[in-house]
């Protein structure tokens, strides 16, 4: 999923440019990956500063000289991880079949999604993929929770029969991107069958429609992705998608297929991490950081030797 | 020397002022500017565009982004020199030079903190839309036309000043004849400046709901649609060059002669 998230608060954006910074303890140990050094990159957003540094953590552990890099913006992560910069990143499904396959139409069964990514990334561009998370980072309508008890809101179908009835009431903040692609704002409207005038859509930046939802006045509807530690903290409800429109988004690590073929073994050392991280456990996370303000970095050790993966 | 001399700084001679040549270096850019959009609307008519690049690069959005971005560009550069010029010209006053540092250093810190950052700032505070944008835009490009005003208005000849001083005009009246008119070239530059500040910034003004052509580009970026993108930038650099050619026009329309 791309997007710049914009912490609207100075100090978590001074954090968030502190972690920059952080690498991991130099020098490679024991263990099968010794002599290997690795620089694991991250988009411009708290999940994706855990995923890099859990990652980090667990190559360090297996003997690799490995640091997390945090670059901005999907593309130049990509194009980082394409010319060498990156030795391997955490993508997701959705995002490289929208917007590196150059494909329109997402597949809604998640395991197809999957294969067919992986497929098509091995054979146009040599990146592969290893075996993906549980966690579906996946965009989302949130709405604040009084409003929803209020006019009896669960489902996006609810918020089509509202838009229905009192079309006053479906005003929907946006990121231009969710306006311009397929799986976004055009297809959801069609798939339920909703006439949202253009004046009640508000475009806005991701870190401002967080707040605005929260706030109802700009807006009673907010895009959100499923994993954002704010939606619990701002108590916000996500309405269900009751016909599965939204793709999937669910993350995995890729790297070059000869990363790969170096260290196989990488994929192993991953697997455990992988298997753990449902979309609770990156909500939870992910609040750590955006709402508790805590180090990126820490979150992920602690989590990691709570899990006893460190 | 009666006060009606002066007057003939005002005087316009169109022969020396639009001279042939000048008139054609001044439809030069016009004429450049508009075959850079019709190649633009021939090359995106000839790209294959997929569903998400019809979606974004339909006339009625692409006109509405751009008479948007217009509107909040000339709101701001409006109300830029209503704010600028008068305070500008209060602090070259005398009594009130002490203040002019920290005006300037007012406006520096407004020039050089980023848009974005104020622009989320507000927003925060206050609210969204058009309003907060144009306010954002003010506090990034009010220096280049506060300081130029200062400047434009202590580089007039002092030895002028005390002449006119000497031949019994108030200083109401020096102000009016002589320092403004001789300020107006650089004043002119500064405003020049601060609207292509103005038109680069409102591409920010995309993540408040302040519409523009940052939509546009911003739609293209994060979809890694060059046809999406290119359309957004190279509008916004038209509408940056032919708001310059204008003010440039007005420039050359206001400027004493002689100068």
């Amino acid at each position: 999923m791309k997007h710049a998230k914009l912490l609207p608060l100075a100090l978590t954006a001074l954090m968030a440019t502190s972690l920059a910074g952080c690498g991991g303890d130099s020098g490679g140990g024991e263990g099968s990956l010794s002599g290997a050094s690795y620089v694991v990159g991250a988009k411009d957003f708290s999940e994706q500063d855990i995923l890099a540094n859990m990652t980090a953590m667990l190559l360090e552990k297996n003997g690799a000289d490995a640091e997390a890099k945090r670059i901005t913006g999907s593309v130049n992560t990509r194009t980082a991880l394409e010319s060498g910069d990156l030795d391997m990143y955490w993508e997701y499904t959705g995002t490289a079949w929208i917007t590196y396959l150059k494909e329109t139409k997402p597949i809604g069964d998640p395991e197809e999604q999957f294969d067919a990514v992986k497929k098509a990334d091995a054979e146009k561009n040599d990146i592969a993929w290893l075996d993906h998370a549980e966690f579906n980072n996946t965009y989302a309508l949130a709405v604040r929770s009084e409003y929803a008890d209020e006019k009896g809101l669960a489902t996006l179908s609810d918020l089509a029969a509202l838009a229905a009835s009192d079309p006053g009431e479906a005003t929907i903040c946006v990121e231009s991107e969710f306006a311009a692609r397929d799986d976004g704002l055009s297809g959801l409207l069609d798939a339920y069958g909703m006439d949202v005038p253009d004046d009640q859509v508000k475009t806005l930046d991701t870190g401002v429609i967080y707040t605005e939802t929260d706030k109802g006045d700009t807006c009673n509807f907010g895009e959100v992705f499923a994993t954002d530690g704010r939606i619990a903290n701002l108590d916000l409800t996500v309405l269900e998608d009751d016909k599965k429109f939204f793709p999937v988004y669910q993350g995995a690590p890729t790297m070059k297929q000869a990363t790969l073929d170096e260290h196989p073994e990488i994929a192993d050392i991953l697997a455990p991490l992988t298997a753990k991280l449902d979309t609770e456990t990156m909500q939870k996370l992910n609040a750590e950081v955006d709402v508790d303000g805590l180090d990126a970095e820490d979150v992920a050790q602690k989590w990691l030797e709570d899990e006893g993966l460190l | 020397m009666s006060l009606d001399a002066l007057d003939t700084a005002y005087e316009v001679r169109p022969a020396e002022r639009w001279s042939r040549r000048a008139l054609l270096n001044h439809l030069m850019t016009p004429a450049l500017l508009v075959g850079v959009v019709l190649g633009l609307y021939g090359w995106v008519q000839a790209q294959d565009l997929d569903s998400i690049e019809t979606r974004v690069l339909n006339r009625p959005a692409i006109i509405d982004a751009t008479l948007q971005h217009l509107q909040l560009t000339a709101i701001a550069s409006v109300l830029v020199i209503l704010i600028a010029i008068p305070l500008g010209i209060l602090l070259t006053r005398r009594g009130m030079q002490w203040l002019t540092p920290f005006a300037l250093g007012l406006a520096n810190i407004g020039q050089a903190a980023p848009a974005l950052g104020v622009l989320v700032i507000l927003a925060m505070l206050f609210s969204v839309g058009e309003r907060i944008a144009i306010a954002a835009l003010v506090v990034s490009a009010v220096l280049p036309v506060l300081r130029n005003t200062i400047v434009g208005i202590q580089q007039v000849d002092r030895n002028l000043v005390e002449a006119a001083r000497g031949m019994g005009l108030t200083p109401g009246q020096v102000l009016r004849k002589i320092e403004i008119p001789l300020a107006v070239p650089v004043m002119l530059a500064g405003l020049r400046t601060t609207i292509i500040i103005c038109v680069g910034v409102a591409t920010v003004a995309t993540f408040i709901n302040a519409g523009g052509l940052g939509d546009i580009i911003v739609a293209g970026i994060k979809t890694v649609r060059t046809p999406i993108l290119v359309t957004g930038a190279v509008l916004t650099a038209v509408i940056a060059f032919s708001l310059d050619w204008l003010a440039g026009m007005l420039e050359n329309f206001l400027r004493p002669h002689g100068l």
